[in-house]
């Protein structure tokens, strides 16, 4: 009897493991579009609303800017016919656009639309500030022709056109969303037209009137996963064709750079366009003492934190412009040297006795941050625990970034990625100052990002170098960066790139200037 | 006690730190374009107008529209909510049937092997915590064996069946496309029965101590000696009366899961009501917090209030 009973326990769990098999076997059926899965949900697909890094991966898809920058760094005529030309007095920009270039709902591009969605953005767009700041009135001179009058000159405007947030709409199918956001639809003039969207997946497929080169590929599913571990298992078991790294954590990230090391998968790295730094509190003692300041810059071991954090894929960086924004490389932060940093807080009555306490706070729904925050408390313990003691406070995001500029936190670890690939997008908003009082910022930016540092020197190079083009302009933004690191206000750690990885019948992923993947390059092999 | 919840979110909500503007324009935004927002979503008001006016809009079942995509906060609640339904059901289908089960026997042969086993496995579902155990569920079965998906609720590129229900099993159904209701059946196997396994320990835990406790009483032993079935016994003397706590404690369980199994949907991405909870408490999208709590307290206090009804209908002692 009980042998009975065994034999037919066994016969039930065999048949629910092969029920199992028999699902697991079943085929997909062959792919046609190409999946692209990146983390977090897309609201919006308005680019007068766009903020984040995987609203802006679609649309840029989707939509085409005035420029792009090349992989010279210069910049070259996308929509624009010819480069932009500016008065002698800087003050009038004309930019020629392209003919016979159409929108996805068939109607015309042309300076009429341009204008639309120019004026459209500085009406509503939640960055719209980035153009009022400095664009008077835009006009429509001729059928293909707008001129842009500025408040005063402005040589970093012509990077600003290469933002995705400018990308034109059609005046047609936005009438009615002339002052209000259209999230659900995008009509553009880009390489793909929208098929379908919801807020975890977006299907774009290629423009048949695209005026440029077509797309490689059928199609592009865009999907959007919840967390870093969702996105590693898909990739791992081919349920995606492509991974954008914007929420992989660096375990993962480690893994899937193993399995491209031993051929199992494909990948591309962009040009780094974001930076983790630690910003200083330094209208208030003791870090309002610019030697202190000093001393910590020397007392971080970027290497070591890379290493602990990051398994070295974020490079250590002693600048707070990405390398590849300058004409050559240059790194003004001190190095990691602890005895010069013993010395000079010996100098100023710390060590010993009288030890530095310096609260560092972290944003902890960021898990690199709170890693970043443990190794440097870590290796102060090591190196420097007879001057230096570091506490730590985990702070959500949101609240930190509300609390920044009422001068909440005396050392902050934040990251910050440039609107558009200029020097002056990562200077201005860090460093840049309207009211300065002993080296104090009252008013402006400086504010904004928490550091309340301000001199009057940077001010005066800053707006200088609006007026400059080309070398010049960036010898003065050298100048500039050099300052901050004598001031010190921020301290930074490392360099993001870009990255994503394809399985091994998709092509490498290519990446453009602002650190999107070029979808349409994308082809199954 | 809807009008306190509701309110209470509402002053909670303004104090916590963290400004929406800041989360819709981001911290470099400047004062002008700061204030023009704050004057565009209605934020520049005295607070008790505030108040006033989304209290008057409560009572018209009005919730709103959200800060940060301008959707009606109903239309936003729609979507998410029989989502985080469908799992919440299938996860009680399946802790029932496995803790119940698991309880009954052990309960039925106590410190017998299978009663062992089974307290074990009672304490350990309890004990796991939901991230952990869910994570490795998902590597074990969708990436190292890959027998189902790792997330979401349909395959990537796949088109939904159309919106009748919001329920997306039983609209595949309803739109009769085999493939749909195939996929989203698998879609739904690997995080219903993560939640349903560690929800069953608390189920089977106490089916067998309130069971056990029920058969030492003296009607069961009254039976016993007067020779009837033991099956008899259980089934008709002592299930009926440990029915009542395991209908309080099943009740309690469901409406924890209408608010969402956050951990769960974050790991499976299960587009839920509790991810869209959480991603509106990040981004201080007030009308969206305050419309998802104020659907779910009513929810919670309507299941209660069925459970309470239930309870008095079964149990002639109880009465209202």
């Amino acid at each position: 009897m009980s042998k009975l009973n065994y034999i037919k326990n066994t016969l039930k769990i065999s048949s629910i493991f092969l029920i199992l098999l028999q699902l697991s076997c079943v085929q997909d059926k062959k792919r046609e579009n190409i999946i692209v899965a990146s983390a977090g949900k897309i609201e919006s697909l308005d680019p007068a609303q766009a903020n984040t890094l995987r609203t802006l991966q679609i649309l840029s898809a989707l939509g085409d800017t005035l420029y792009k920058i090349n992989k010279e760094g210069n910049l070259s005529p996308s929509l624009a016919k010819d480069l932009p030309k500016v008065s002698k007095n800087g003050l009038l920009i004309d930019i020629p656009l392209k003919e016979n270039i159409f929108f996805h709902d068939g109607n015309n591009f042309n300076a009429e639309a341009m204008a639309f969605s120019l004026n459209r953005f500085r009406e509503i767009g939640t960055l719209n500030y980035l153009l009022n700041d400095k664009i008077e009135d835009i006009e429509v001179k001729d059928k293909f022709l707008i001129r842009i009058k500025l408040k005063k000159p402005s040589s970093s405007l012509k990077s600003l056109l290469t933002s995705v947030n400018l990308t034109p709409v059609s005046p047609n199918s936005y009438s009615n969303y002339r002052d209000s956001f259209n999230n659900k639809n995008f009509v553009g003039t880009g390489p793909y037209y929208l098929e379908s969207f919801n807020s975890s997946q977006q299907i774009i497929k290629p423009f048949k009137n695209y005026w440029g080169k077509k797309p490689l590929n059928k199609g592009i599913d865009f999907i959007n996963y919840r967390n870093s571990s969702t996105l590693f298992g898909a990739i791992k078991t081919k349920e995606v064709d492509v991974l954008i790294s914007n929420s992989i954590d660096d375990m993962q990230r480690l893994t899937l750079n193993r399995m491209v090391n031993k051929d199992q998968l494909k990948a591309g790295d962009g040009d780094p366009i974001e930076i983790g730094y630690i910003t200083l509190k330094s209208n208030i003692l003791p870090l309002e003492n610019k030697k202190i300041r000093e001393a910590l810059s020397y007392s971080i071991d970027r290497e070591l934190i890379s290493q602990q954090v990051s398994f070295g894929t974020r490079e250590p960086l002693r600048s707070i412009v990405p390398p590849q924004l300058h004409s050559k490389n240059f790194s003004p932060w001190p190095n990691y040297n602890p005895n010069i940093a013993r010395s000079l807080l010996k100098k100023e009555g710390y060590c010993d006795t009288n030890i530095l306490s310096i609260p560092l706070t972290f944003r902890s729904n960021v898990p690199a941050d709170k890693l970043l925050a443990l190794t440097w408390k870590d290796q102060i313990k090591r190196d420097l625990s007879d001057c230096i003691e570091i506490t730590l406070n985990g702070v959500e995001s949101t609240t930190v970034y509300k609390q920044l500029s009422e001068g909440a936190f005396e050392a902050v670890i934040l990251d910050w990625t440039g609107a558009y690939p200029d020097p002056e997008a990562y200077l201005t908003p860090l460093l840049s100052c309207n009211k300065i009082n002993n080296n104090s910022c009252l008013k402006g930016e400086a504010v904004f990002s928490g550091s309340f540092w301000g001199d009057n020197k940077v001010q005066e190079l800053l707006e200088e170098s609006e007026a400059l083009e080309g070398e010049d302009r960036l010898k003065n933004l050298i100048k500039v960066e050099k300052l901050a690191a004598q001031g010190n206000a921020y301290i930074p750690i490392w360099l993001v790139n870009p990255k994503a990885w394809s399985l091994k019948d998709i092509s490498q992923p290519e990446f453009s200037s602002n650190g999107l993947i070029i979808l349409k390059n994308l082809k199954r092999e | 006690m809807l009008w306190i919840i509701s309110s209470l979110v509402f002053i909670l909500l303004r104090i916590a730190p963290g400004d929406p503007v800041d989360a819709i324009l981001g911290t470099r935004a400047n004062e002008l374009a700061r204030e023009s927002l704050r004057i565009k979503l209605g934020l520049d008001k005295p607070l008790i107008n505030q108040y006033i006016e989304y209290l008057n809009q409560l009572i018209h079942g009005n919730l709103g529209i959200s800060l940060n995509t301008q959707e009606p906060v109903k239309v936003i609640i729609s979507k998410a909510l029989p989502a985080s339904l469908e799992l919440a059901i299938f996860s009680i289908l399946i802790a029932s049937l496995v803790g119940y089960l698991i309880g009954f026997l052990g309960a039925v042969k106590p410190e017998s092997r299978i009663d062992f086993w089974g307290r074990i496995f009672g304490i350990g579902t309890y004990a796991l915590p939901p991230f952990w155990a869910a994570m490795l569920i998902q590597i074990i079965f969708a990436v190292l064996l890959g027998w189902l998906p790792i997330g979401g609720r349909l395959p990537p590129g796949a088109i939904p069946p159309p919106p009748i229900t919001g329920f997306l099993l039983l609209d595949s159904i309803l739109d009769k496309n085999i493939e749909t209701i195939f996929n989203s059946i698998k879609h739904l196997v690997l995080p219903s029965l993560t939640l349903g396994i560690l929800l069953s320990g608390i189920f089977s835990r106490s089916l067998r101590l309130n069971l056990e406790e029920v058969l030492k009483k003296g009607y069961i032993e009254a039976a016993k000696s007067r020779g009837i079935n033991y099956s008899r016994i259980l089934v008709k003397h002592a299930l009926p009366n440990t029915l009542l706590p395991i209908l309080t404690i099943t009740g309690l369980t469901i409406s924890s899961l209408i608010g969402g199994a956050l951990l769960i949907e974050i790991t499976f991405s299960w587009p839920g009501i509790a991810l869209g909870l959480q991603e509106a408490i990040n981004q201080r999208d007030y009308p969206v917090v305050q419309g998802i709590v104020v659907i779910i307290s009513s929810l919670v206090v309507m299941i209660s209030i069925g459970i309470d009804i239930a309870i008095a209908y079964i149990d002639p002692r109880v009465s209202y």
